[in-house]
């Protein structure tokens, strides 16, 4: 669906700083996001809630993952975490270098409109604006001229296939199409990384499939790392990896393969293809 | 500025709710700009009421008591004096009333018309009054009162003076500002004559006209100074002091108005706040997306008190402009009769049009602060959480 290639997207925007960390000749042992030991507790009356206990794992830039478990296991939880919405109980995280910890609040709010991009389940976008606008809003953010501000949007809504609507607002909009325009303005900052709440999760099959087919081109074509939760079984053809959380917990080895087959298995023909390597 | 479009664009995302908030916001505003002419205008009012060079001549001792008429005479030659004539109490009562029921005075009839240029007489009035010692002059209002015409005929009897008079009517002073009758003081003085009494030998008021404004002040003190030392010493004062002791209560209305006009003002503070922080609840799933994509505690917080400034600000031009307009309107409506002539009194003065427009500015900001604050304020997990 999406006409990526043939595209160049601008890799010099000036939100995108170059990253910190390891060369890209060694990709096997770079790692973009750095979780380590990280629990996170809620107190609700007089019991704490653990959302996250003790989870710790690594991303290598350019990948596409997902997180995936039962309702409640923590998968927002840990999303919120990694794209510097949220701060740890316990534990550090790590992306590109930078301990979030040491950000205070606005610092992390600058840093995040720097480095990541968001998509969430309920697309929300803003209905006032048209489809242009709407990308452009993060850049706001920046420094760029309202021309440049276009030219980007433009180019970002190209990306996701969606260059014939710039003038529409959301109202007019699939719910493919809007979030569509949601993936447009989470790129249109050049982010190293995008996280994804549910993006499928108000979607039909077929819109759903294209997007995550979306998705999948942007790490290919462009090498962003992505962070997925998703209950999507379909999910497991595109992604690289898929974490699975139960109970606030990191599930590995045999625990991990067998939820991996359970999911396979409940999916039926839908997740044939297996995940990617 | 980069977020003017976003600004403008949200206001415009309830064009029904912020039409009508602009409405109510420009409405109050106007309120408040008609209320804050009303101390100035009704201090207007006053002035026009008294002529600047009119000054009254009073017994010091009180208004009760009389001054001998020969002082009326001293005071007509002065320097600056332009005329003068004494009003002194006749207490009639119409008919068989037996009471007084409206102020009437025994004038000298030659010289009313040159210290009231500035009455409007029915034609001839002046000179009629003047030709015949039983004519009268009457108030428009008293004539009303009691359905008399020019021509009619009545009886007074004094409750002061051993005087029953006849008088005919022959003008009418077409203003309602003089709820008075005048009758002819040569009348009533032949008449105590030929009851064997000395004569009108007293001046109760002695109503003096100024050449010049800014010779009132040095004549008032050339007058009291004249009488200091004689039986009946004087108290000299502009007319315009003497009316405003009759709207004494006048003050007491002023605070009223101030009052009022401060609730008005905050009346709108509720009205634009609860639109304000509807506009942010309705919005917070965007707020909290905003939030998310990096946008600090102060844009969120700029813009929507940029908002719900620009909004208020916006309305509050919309009703001073209206305040304007509406005593424009007034002003054209006084020029077409005497008796709406105060209405054009109410002027919308540059301080009036300062004070509006920082009301607005007031409203915009303070019933933004609160949902602003509050949106910018709340952590964005669970901004997000609630949304989702
Ligand atoms: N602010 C909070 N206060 C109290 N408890 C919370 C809060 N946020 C999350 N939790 C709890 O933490 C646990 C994990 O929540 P989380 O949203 O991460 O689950 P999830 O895996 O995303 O679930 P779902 O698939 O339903 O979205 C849940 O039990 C949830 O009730
Ligand atoms: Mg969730």
């Amino acid at each position: 669906m999406a006409p990526l290639r043939g595209v160049r997207y601008p890799r010099c925007m000036p939100l995108a700083d170059p990253l910190p960390g390891p060369p890209p000749s060694a990709p096997e042992e770079a790692t973009l996001i750095d979780i380590r030991h990280v629990s996170r507790h809620y107190r609700r009356g007089v019991d704490e809630v653990h959302a996250l206990d003790d989870v710790s794992l690594r991303i290598a830039p350019g990948r596409f993952v997902a997180f995936m478990g039962p309702s409640g296991s923590g998968k927002s939880t840990l999303m919120n975490l990694v794209s510097g919405l949220d701060r740890p109980s316990e534990g550090e995280v790590v992306v590109a270098g930078q301990s979030l910890g040491d950000l205070d609040e606005d610092e992390l709010a600058a840093w995040r409109a720097r480095h990541v991009g968001l998509i969430f389940q309920f697309f929300n976008l803003i209905p006032v604006l048209d489809a242009r606008d709407n990308v452009a809003l993060p850049l706001l953010l920046t420094d760029l001229g309202k021309a440049e501000r276009h030219r980007r949007a433009e180019t970002a809504l190209r990306v996701v296939g969606l260059d014939h609507r710039l003038d529409h607002r959301p109202n007019t909009l699939s719910g493919g199409e809007q979030q569509r325009v949601a993936i447009a303005r989470a790129i249109v900052t050049d982010p190293d990384l995008i996280v994804a709440d549910e993006p499928t999760g108000d979607l039909d099959a077929k819109n759903a499939e294209a997007t995550l087919g979306l998705l999948r081109e942007l790490t290919d074509a462009f090498g962003k790392t992505i962070v997925m939760v998703t209950h999507d079984p379909r999910a497991l053809r595109f992604v690289d990896e898929v974490f699975h959380l139960d109970k606030g917990l990191l599930l590995e080895g045999s625990d991990a393969e067998r939820a991996s087959e359970a999911i396979r298995l409940a999916a039926g023909g839908h997740a044939s293809a297996g995940a990617r390597p | 500025m980069k977020y003017a479009g976003l600004v403008l664009a949200n206001l415009g995302r309830n064009k029904l709710r912020s039409l009508f908030t602009a409405g109510a916001i420009a409405l109050a505003v106007l309120l408040v700009c008609l209320l804050m002419t009303m101390p100035a205008g009704l201090d207007r009012l006053i002035s026009d009421l008294g002529s600047n060079t009119r000054i009254s001549v009073h017994n010091k001792a009180g208004l009760v008591y009389s001054m001998p008429q020969s002082f009326t005479r001293k005071v007509r030659q002065l320097d600056g004096v332009l005329a003068a004539v004494s009003m002194t109490w006749f207490g009639g009562a119409y008919e068989e009333e037996g009471r007084v029921t409206f102020p009437n005075f025994a004038v000298e009839a030659e010289h009313v018309g040159s210290v009231y240029p500035d009455y409007v007489f029915t034609p001839g009035a002046v000179d009629e009054f003047v030709r015949h010692r039983d004519g009268a002059i009457v108030g428009r209002k008293i004539m009303r009162q009691y359905g008399w015409k020019v021509g009619d005929r009545i009886t007074l009897r004094s409750t002061v003076w051993p005087a029953n008079l006849d008088v005919r009517i022959v003008g009418e002073i077409a203003d309602d500002n003089a709820p008075m009758l005048w009758i002819n003081r040569t009348y009533l003085d032949e008449t105590l004559k030929a009851a064997g009494r000395g004569g009108l030998g007293i001046a109760g008021i002695i109503w003096v006209r100024v050449d010049r404004p800014e010779r009132v002040g040095a004549l008032m003190s050339e007058i009291d100074e004249m009488s200091r030392n004689s039986e009946s010493p004087t108290a000299s004062e502009t007319e315009k002091s003497f009316i405003s002791n009759f709207f004494g209560s006048l003050k007491g209305f002023v605070t009223i108005i101030l009052i009022v006009t401060a609730l008005v003002s905050l009346c709108i503070v509720f009205i634009a706040a609860n639109t304000a922080s509807m506009a942010v609840r309705e919005r917070s799933g965007e707020i909290a997306v905003m939030k998310a994509m990096g946008f600090g505690r102060r844009a969120i917080f700029g813009t929507l008190l940029a908002e719900a400034t620009l909004l208020s600000t916006f309305a509050g031009a919309l009703g001073v402009a209206g305040a304007i307009a509406l005593t424009r309107a007034l002003k054209t409506v006084a020029t077409l009769g005497p008796t709406l002539g105060p209405l054009g009194n109410f002027t919308v003065t540059n301080d009036v049009v300062t004070a509006g427009l920082a009301l607005s500015l007031f409203v915009g900001l303070l019933s933004g602060l609160v949902p602003a604050l509050g949106a910018a304020r709340k952590p964005v997990v669970d901004a997000l959480r609630e949304v989702f």
